[in-house]
């Protein structure tokens, strides 16, 4: 072993406090970039899986009824390779437990007792009907789990008016039901959703569809055009009533897993940069510093003759053992917060298989980004070293020209063991600056973990106290005329009822179009209050469409704009309106008319679809049970449960990342001010040996040292919270989520706390090096510098 | 010139002077076993008030482990050391450090001083903590530095720098004034202006002065030379007359 080599073990051994922070700090980083991205290709490898091996249908159109010869048509339409028609339709189901009626899904499985050909479903108990039983079914996964239920098991459904049992044949995953929500919800609600699958003459006979389909799911041709099929398909079914057929893109749990994934995308890029920048920048300050207070030693090696080279390829190693032990811990780390992560997506996603994915390539970038950054770093620092003569470094490192001497009227007034910190803070600004800003940038790290719950809040309350005011929203099997509310409204324990109406439409402006849903809202409605940015209420246009703001954005509308509404309902009528109000929505995209101006579009009469109600809480379970027995009623949405829903599946989530974030916080925090305070040390420990020796007591010695660090920390935090609000906006900012949208807001409890836990960390390391200046060498201070 | 064989301990009972700092059987082993070093060795001594005494000795003689026991700096393995009634063996760290804080002033071989205060807030810096300390302009006058009040150690050449440790020691008024080295850095003419410096203090303030080194030229300027050798005071001699610094020969 060469002697430069074990002085790396010796100055490893004697920095490990350095050294370990370090690591962590470059572990953090690691951290980070390998869980998003690992946890990002795992869920979007096994959506590629399955997809793949359930032939997941990329076309999908809804009739009303349509003869299964047409089939045969649709399925010459060129560019088509597989096409699949089905029945199926919407089923109440009562289960025993479930406090809101569930609502479901029933679909047809081919006859014969096979698989379908496309969406195929994945078994994981039991197996598919028997083709002759009619009273045999497949259950999805998520409800099955939900509610421990078994092959064997019955169920009792509620299909067309008619109640049919089932039993339980198996359970299955499908690439349609990835992910599932009650319809309107956008969170899984698993316990309160159903889908089953029985042999399609049961589906058929319970639907009044004999040799009739509903759906129609196709696979197209490579290289074919989704939008030509999809205009020669509407084509065809529209006699038959077609409402529209629509792409993968507009398929529900397809389009939420997407929009996840393009988050995770978009937070697997923009976090670990930041964070990596941050860790980057920290570790470049950090390793230069250390370098530097290492200038005599590095002058000395080069005054006894020894080259440039060995000397950097010393402190190149010295870096790589810290790289590498950080990387290594950063790997191990993220590697299994990857791992967890995805476990959080479980409950969401429903995938028969989710392996945890982590390529080589992807530590050995965040291993070799590292090296690379920490390496600038530390070469930066050598060069300037390297630059002096000989003699100039082996001299104490010139105290920088402090300017002028006096600190102006300040000066006269300051003890001159105050001027001492303050000239060293003044004497060196660069040095300072990059001090505070490696603190300040502790604190975003954990505004970042903490804000979600902000965020959440402020979208509960907009979503839930200012724009939708009713406590249940009750979907009816077909329209009725409106004295279905007025019956609704006399119902025991309703104190108040609105009438909606929904119907599905496409939207276009210029060139994009969406597929949404309409609702037509009575004027003075009190159950839902749009809303403006700043949270006044708009009243409902009685000439044209209130619409999202955020969706306006999208497709590039403004006010006063005109925008094509075709509906997606009976004769499919196209009409052009004018956008009369923007508003304020958190969840979907939200697009409103005047419920009259809408039942004229439609041509039909005074006809709802929906009921918001304002029920009397000590009532309100027995008003779920008598509306789950109205016929006409399809489906109940319980505030209250919605939100529970709510807060068990993003509590989880935003824990996770919370801890994780709060503990990268405290990493850089430490990090910064542990090593800045050890250098500081480092440099000056002689100096203050010095003044212990002229009978400054410890403490007197350690405010002077920590007093340069605490007058950073104190321009730091508040500096740390302007940056946190504009990082989270930044990574808000380049969220492209249509079904969610997260507000920037921070509250002052998630500042404060942020605060506290960097004033924490600096605290921490303060008292680490304090316990070093308590036990500084006097004697060496009387004898001549190493 | 007198030279005694050997140090008698009570060396001053017969004069009726009363020493300021006692010292009695003082060993002090660095190690242990096979590589134990014995810096001092069973060392007996008397320093009298005002007294100016140089401990001159070759490197590793333990005249610097002597003048840290002295300076409340080290604490000697067995034996007693004590400042008048200030017991110095097992006193704790706060009681050293009073110690140190009201009675002692140090100079340093490399000056130590302040890089980021002036030669005026260096001096201020150890004024502040003592009790009765003179203006930080009036010590620096007495160096001759009254001109480079407000300079930063950087720009003053290391002669200079000394003299403001010197201020810097003086300007408490201290009862012992300790010197480890002081001209160590310093070229011979350099060294005789610190060495004024340090006289005058020793005359002015009237602070019992110890001061280390191995330059034999610089004990003429002594009340009493202790020779050091072994961790033994080998040799003392005692000089009637004081040479000023001017008067060395180097």
């Amino acid at each position: 072993m060469s002697v430069l080599d074990r002085k790396l073990l010796r100055d490893l051994w004697a920095l490990r406090g350095q050294v370990l922070t370090i690591a962590l700090l470059i572990g953090a980083g690691v951290a980070v970039l390998v869980m998003s991205v690992s946890s990002f290709l795992s869920l979007r490898g096994a959506q590629q899986a399955f997809y793949a091996e359930s032939r997941f249908a990329e076309v999908f159109a809804e009739v009303k009824r349509a003869p299964r010869t047409l089939l045969t048509r649709i399925a010459g339409i060129p560019g088509i390779a597989a096409v699949e028609g089905r029945v199926g339709g919407e089923a109440r189901v009562d289960w025993p437990g479930a406090e809101v009626p569930v609502a479901g899904r029933v679909l047809s499985l081919p006859a014969g007792g096979e698989q379908p050909v496309l969406n195929r479903l994945r078994l994981i108990a039991g197996r598919l009907p028997e083709p002759t039983r009619h009273d045999e079914a497949v259950i999805h996964v998520a409800f099955a789990e939900a509610w421990r239920v078994r092959p064997g098991d019955e169920i009792a459904a509620i299909l067309n008016g008619r109640r049919e049992r089932f039993r339980i044949a198996g359970i299955a995953h499908s690439p349609e039901f990835v992910f599932t929500s009650r319809p309107g919800n956008p969170l899984p609600d698993d316990r309160g959703f159903v889908v089953l699958w029985a042999n399609e003459e049961a589906v058929a006979r319970a639907f009044d569809m004999q040799g009739a389909f509903g759906e129609a799911v196709l696979t197209l041709a490579p290289g074919a055009s989704e939008a030509a099929v999809i205009a020669e398909l509407d084509r065809l079914l529209l006699p038959w009533g077609g409402r529209g057929a629509f792409g993968r893109r507009d398929q529900p749990s397809h389009r939420f897993l997407e929009d996840e994934l393009a988050e995770q995308r978009t937070l697997a890029v923009t976090v670990p940069l930041v964070f990596f920048g941050i860790a980057a920048f920290l570790l470049n300050v950090v390793l230069g510093r250390m370098v530097e207070a290492q200038r005599e030693q590095v002058a000395a090696l080069k005054a006894l003759g020894y080259p440039s080279f060995p000397i950097a390829a010393h402190y190149a190693k010295f870096v790589a053992v810290v790289c590498v032990l950080g990387s290594a811990l950063g790997i191990a780390a993220g590697a299994w917060m990857g791992a967890g992560m995805l476990g959080n997506y479980r409950p969401f996603f429903r995938f028969p298989e989710m392996p945890y994915l982590l390529p080589a390539w992807l530590p050995l970038l965040a291993a070799a980004a590292s090296f690379a950054v920490a390496l600038l770093g530390v070469l930066a620092a050598l060069r300037r070293i390297l630059r002096l003569p000989a003699a100039e470094g082996l001299r104490p490192a010139r105290p920088v020209a402090f300017g002028g001497g006096a600190l102006g009227p300040l000066g006269r007034r300051l003890h001159a063991r105050a001027k001492i910190p303050v000239r060293g803070v003044l004497g060196r600004p660069l040095r300072t600056l990059l001090t505070v800003l490696g603190i300040a940038l502790a604190v975003p790290m954990v505004v970042l973990g903490l804000f979600w719950w902000d965020a959440m809040d402020s979208m509960v309350e907009l979503q839930f106290d200012r724009i939708e005011r009713g406590d249940a929203f009750v979907a009816l099997t077909d329209p009725r005329p409106a004295r279905a509310v007025r019956e609704m409204a006399r119902l025991p324990g309703v104190l108040a009822a609105e009438g909606q109406r929904i119907v599905p439409v496409r939207l276009r402006a210029v060139q994009r179009s969406r597929l949404l849903a309409l609702t037509g809202l009575p004027a003075g409605a009190e159950l839902r209050v749009p809303r403006d940015a700043d949270l006044r209420p708009v009243p409902i246009p009685g000439d044209g469409l209130a619409i999202s703001r955020r969706l306006a954005e999208r497709i590039g509308v403004r006010e006063g704009d005109t925008v094509q509404v075709e509906v997606l309902e009976g004769a499919r009528r196209v009409h052009d309106l004018p956008v009369a109000a923007l508003v304020e929505d958190i969840i979907g995209f939200t697009v409103l008319i005047e419920i009259g101006a809408l039942n004229r579009l439609l041509r039909e009469d005074d006809l709802v679809s929906h009921v918001a109600l304002r029920v009397d809480p000590l009532a309100a379970e027995g008003l779920w049970q008598r509306l789950a027995e109205r016929p006409r009623v399809a489906a109940t949405n319980v505030k209250a449960v919605w939100l529970r829903v709510f807060d068990e599946v993003i509590a989880g989530l935003v824990l996770t990342s919370a801890v994780t974030l709060t503990g990268f916080g405290v990493i850089i925090a430490v990090g910064v001010v542990y090593n800045s305070a050890r250098v500081a040390l480092q440099e000056r420990g002689w100096e203050m040996a010095s003044l212990r020796v002229l009978g400054f007591t410890r403490p007197e010695v350690s405010r002077i040292l920590l007093a340069e660090l605490a007058l950073a920390v104190v321009v730091a935090v508040p500096l740390g919270l302007v940056l946190a609000q504009w990082i989270v906006g930044l990574i808000l900012g380049a969220r492209d989520n249509e079904s969610f949208d997260v507000p920037a807001v921070i509250s002052t409890a998630t500042f404060a706390t942020a605060a506290l836990v960097v004033l924490g960390a600096a605290l921490a390391s303060a008292v680490v090096v304090r316990r070093r200046i308590d036990r500084l060498d006097l004697v060496a201070a009387l004898k001549a510098r190493d | 010139m007198a030279t005694d064989p050997a140090p008698p301990p009570g060396d001053f009972a017969a004069t009726g002077a009363t020493p300021v700092f006692v010292a009695r059987g003082l060993c002090k082993t660095y190690g242990s076993g096979d590589a134990a070093v014995h810096a001092l060795r069973d060392l007996d001594l008397d320093i009298l008030q005002g007294e100016f005494v140089v401990l001159l000795g070759p490197s590793g003689s333990g005249k610097s482990t002597l003048l840290n026991i002295l300076g409340g700096l080290d604490a000697p393995t067995s034996g007693r050391a004590a400042w008048r009634d200030h017991e110095l063996t097992g006193a704790d760290e706060a009681a050293l450090t009073a110690y140190r804080r009201d009675h002692v002033g140090f100079v340093f071989q490399f000056y130590n001083l302040i890089p980021s205060l002036t030669a005026r807030e260096n001096v201020e810096l150890v004024a502040e903590i003592a009790r009765d300390p003179m203006p930080a302009e009036e010590a620096l006058a007495l160096v001759g530095l009254s001109h480079r009040l407000d300079h930063f150690p950087g720009q003053l050449s290391g002669g200079e720098q000394q003299r403001v440790a010197v201020a810097r020691a003086i300007v408490k008024r201290p009862d012992a004034l300790l010197c480890d080295e002081p001209t160590g850095a310093l070229d011979v003419e350099t060294g005789k202006v610190v060495l004024s410096a340090i006289a005058r203090a020793n005359r002015e303030v009237g602070a019992t002065t110890v001061v280390i080194t191995h330059n034999a030229a610089i004990a003429g300027m002594a009340d009493r030379v202790l020779r050091m050798g072994g961790g033994r005071i080998v040799a003392i001699e005692r000089h009637p007359r004081r040479l000023a610094p001017e008067e060395l020969v180097w």
